[in-house]
């Protein structure tokens, strides 16, 4: 009899406690989605009452629309890049730092601290290292006998948005360094007395056991790199008061040109289609890479975070 | 951050090999990348504008120009756009805090039906990214009035953020069940265990919950420009834009000044709870 009334008694208690999230996921995700679909079927401008439906003829221009298109190619091609590259690095930095050093916390602190600094404060600092006239690049290659190099113009621009991605790699890099702390080095020790050479313990071994972690950054990597957009608006040379100047063709990525078309083209239906394709297309890449964690994602306890 | 525990004869190696040396010129190296650009905004802040725009390049300004920081502090409003964020990121992070740590409290310790399947779409809209909503919640906003107000952030808050909800989620279910088994037998319902005995053990969670909350609103810089009008945005619009000289033109070694400054507290905050940041976000990365 207890446990009946107390299922009953918990049920609605815990319906009670995440309403909050349960309201908030309603009005500000699920609702939004699919008011968004709902304009993507209008000509609506985001501001003119007089606005149409259309149907499909958004979705339709957008097939046909080859900014759009190269615009997502531009952004898979950068995501191809700048994940595998952070993964990495962090992963390398992380090893380096997890060795007997002097100073270690000194060390790890400043690999760590850009990661932190906000988007805004970064997009300054970089395009004063940039600057064509008075930037610290160009000022390095001066010393060196190189021309200076106009860096946040095409088609430089792209890898200027690569390094500024980099840099805040340190993220990932403490986490990745708490990961291998977690390694038992019972099972290294194990590998390297049976006659295995350090990168075969590396690879065999450590890698397998933080593997978890690994698939972590790359999922939240491609994510990230996915909505990136205030980089590239701030990043762009600046002619308006605004702050935010003509982002140049290598740097638009497909966001970039969403936000155009909202705030620009004042295209709200046009740019609520691209949101719902790119929607779609952010799904089914998740869903791939979940998929195919399970080839290489050594888990020690199930996803369920129960032993 | 804690310290190496490599301690294993065979993989320790000696202080001074020649590879050692070459580790250390290699992290040198490194770092100077990684605070080059850091380095330049602080000596682009204390140069005068001849200085900065002088060919060729000069590494060092020739007298510090502590004015340019005066200048940050005056040329905009700079108290109020801080008054601005402040408000802001403290409300969000307060807001988000209690209504995340209720709802991971819930999916931790309670059963409902559907649980699991209301879990996954917790995890699921982590990973979907927010700009994808904002931009159509931007014009249900201005529909129902609420652009140029700090309402959107008040609902953004009371709505809960997966990402805390997962990171209290991890924290309450590691507490062992003996605590609330002890209270049910006083008679203590569910609101007064949460209240008397998680929240008082939870207390490093929610302080990672009110910074972490509270720097994501801090560095936010797309939903301020988009949703607020110019005598309620933050400092992080503030700064991007409104360093200008008469003719329009930017201030580049103001706007360093004004950005550093800006930067300040949240380097802070990271250098005090990094600890803690680190721990809950690899206790939610490997278990997730």
């Amino acid at each position: 009899m207890a446990a009946r009334s107390w299922s009953r008694y918990s049920n609605r208690t815990f319906y009670l406690f995440v309403s909050p999230w349960v309201a908030g996921f309603v009005l500000l995700t699920a609702v939004p989605l699919v008011y968004a679909f709902g304009m993507s079927l209008t000509n609506f401008d985001g501001s003119s009452p007089r606005w149409r439906w259309v149907g499909l003829r958004n979705y339709a221009e957008l097939y046909r629309d080859t900014d759009a298109w190269a615009s997502l190619l531009r952004t898979l091609g950068f995501t191809a890049i700048v994940v595998p590259l952070s993964v990495a690095g962090a992963l390398g930095l992380a090893v380096l730092l997890n060795r007997r050093l002097k100073a270690v916390g000194l060390w790890r602190t400043i690999f760590f601290l850009p990661s932190v600094v906000p988007v805004v404060a970064m997009a300054i600092m970089w395009k004063l290292v940039f600057n064509r006239d008075a930037g610290l690049l160009n000022a390095v290659l001066a010393v060196a006998g190189i021309d200076s190099i106009t860096w946040l113009v095409d088609p430089v621009a792209f890898y200027a948005l690569v390094t500024v991605s980099l840099w805040g790699l340190g993220g990932g890099m403490v986490i990745m360094l708490a990961a291998l702390q977690g390694v038992p080095p019972e099972l290294e020790e194990a590998a390297v007395v049976d006659g295995a050479s350090r990168w075969r313990v590396f690879r065999h071994v450590t890698v397998p056991m933080i593997s978890p972690v690994l698939f972590f950054q790359v999922v939240t990597g491609v994510i990230a790199s996915f909505q990136i957009v205030v980089q590239p608006l701030l990043l762009a040379e600046t002619n308006s008061i605004s702050g935010v100047g003509h982002v140049p063709r290598s740097t638009h990525l497909y966001m970039v040109q969403v936000y155009e078309e909202f705030f620009q083209s004042n295209r709200f239906g046009y740019g609520s289609a691209m949101l719902w394709v790119f929607f779609i297309v952010i799904l089914a890449i998740t869903l791939l890479v979940q998929r195919s964690s399970r080839l290489w994602v050594y888990y020690e306890v199930d996803s369920d975070g129960r032993h | 951050m804690a310290g190496t525990r490599r301690a294993h004869p065979q993989l320790a190696r000696p202080r001074f090999q020649p590879s050692a040396a070459a580790m250390y010129v290699l992290l040198l190296v490194l770092a100077m990348l990684f605070v080059g650009p850091i380095g330049w905004l602080l000596l682009a802040a204390l140069k005068s504008r001849e200085e900065w725009g002088a060919i060729p390049t000069r590494l060092l300004p020739e007298q510090a120009q502590w004015d340019n920081f005066g200048r940050a502090l005056t040329d905009i409003n700079f108290a109020a756009y801080t008054a601005n964020s402040l408000f802001l990121s403290t409300m969000y992070a307060l807001l988000v805090t209690a209504t995340s740590a209720l709802v991971g409290f819930g999916f931790a310790r309670l059963r409902g039906r559907g649980q699991h399947a209301l879990f996954l779409v917790v995890l699921s809209t982590m990973m979907l990214p927010q700009i994808l909503t904002l931009l159509p919640t931007y014009v249900l906003f201005a529909r129902i009035g609420v652009v140029n107000t700090y309402w959107p952030w008040v609902l953004w808050g009371l709505g809960a953020s997966p990402y805390l909800v997962f990171l209290f989620r991890q924290f309450f279910a590691a507490i062992p069940r003996e605590l609330e088994d002890a209270a049910i037998m006083d008679g203590c319902g569910w609101a007064r265990i949460f209240g008397r005995i998680f929240l008082p053990l939870s207390w490093p969670a929610l302080i990672t919950s009110f910074l972490l909350s509270f720097t994501w609103t801090w560095g936010d810089y797309i939903a301020p420009a988009l949703l607020l009008d110019v005598d309620h945005t933050t400092l992080s619009v503030a700064i991007t834009a409104w360093y200008r000289d008469p003719r329009g033109n930017a201030i580049p070694t103001v706007q360093a000044a004004g950005a550093a400054l800006y930067t300040i507290p949240v380097l802070l905050i990271f250098l005090f709870a990094q600890r803690y940041f680190i721990r809950s976000v690899v206790a939610s990365g490997i278990k997730g």
